[in-house]
């Protein structure tokens, strides 16, 4: 869910950025880095938001994450509405300092 | 500016893909241990197992960094179309592939084990299975790098 979080402002703020620089001033490292650091963020909410939920018709949010831009804040929004979407984490077992 | 984008893809490379490398090599050794070893020892191996699992689920995330800084770079270059650049987009693909829908799940089945009356021949599959794939999930990784090194049939030097 933290990978979610930073990847889905990271998603929007660089395309924000890549926009703003596109009608403006379009300066060129701008556009050479922010392209890769938008594109990694956007696959990264994809990946991310699989990984912390449940499949299944009442989720939805994998649907969200391919959305271009915001598709990491629908999710959030959507797993804020319907918690039961997220998927026990078996990542817990590391705390509990044993087996899941 | 292709020099930071570089960067930034032999970085994701060597911290991403290594640890996932080196974690998932380690996995199934501890995997097994905290399923057949006694109570004490098996609890401390499956703490083990259990991290080496979330090194490998968290770092794949973060590997995303390495193809897509590597698209730009090559864009940048102008080598998206050589033939040792598509080789070793396919050979990553597929073990981006392999990583995905075969390594992370078996991890999390072998760690969803119950540890009383585990048949040990189906452990013993398991596990083998898993080391395997790894290995050959290794070997792929390798083979980019040498192609990425060797560039067969480039033109720019080295």
């Amino acid at each position: 869910m933290r990978t979610l979080r930073a990847a889905a402002a990271v998603e929007a703020a660089s395309l924000l950025t890549l926009f703003v620089n596109l009608f403006t001033l379009h300066a060129r490292p701008v556009t050479s880095l922010g392209g890769p650091v938008h594109g990694t963020a956007y696959l990264v909410v994809i990946a991310a938001t699989f990984s912390a939920t449940v499949g299944g018709a009442s989720a939805g949010a994998r649907g969200r994450s391919f959305v271009p831009g915001v598709g990491g804040i629908l999710v959030l929004h959507r797993l804020r509405r319907y918690p039961g979407a997220v998927r026990a984490t078996s990542g817990d077992a590391v705390r509990e300092g044993g087996r899941t | 500016m292709t020099k930071v984008l570089l960067s930034a893809h032999v970085l994701g490379a060597i911290l991403a893909v290594g640890s996932i490398a080196m974690a998932a090599s380690l996995f199934p050794r501890y995997a097994k241990q905290a399923l057949t070893d006694d109570e004490e020892a098996g609890g401390r191996a499956g703490g083990v197992a259990a991290l080496l699992h979330r090194v490998c689920r968290g770092y794949a995330v973060v590997g995303f960094v390495v193809p897509v800084f590597g698209l730009a770079t090559a864009a940048q270059l102008g080598v998206l179309t050589d033939a040792w650049l598509i080789a070793s987009m396919i050979l990553t693909a597929v073990a981006a592939v392999m990583l995905a829908t075969v390594i992370l799940p078996d991890q999390r089945r072998l760690l969803a084990m119950p540890r009383p009356g585990a048949e040990t021949d189906g452990l013993k599959a398991a596990t083998s299975r898993l080391t395997m794939l790894t290995g050959i999930f290794n070997v792929l990784w390798s083979v980019v790098v040498v192609l990425m090194i060797v560039r067969p049939g480039s033109t720019t030097g080295a």
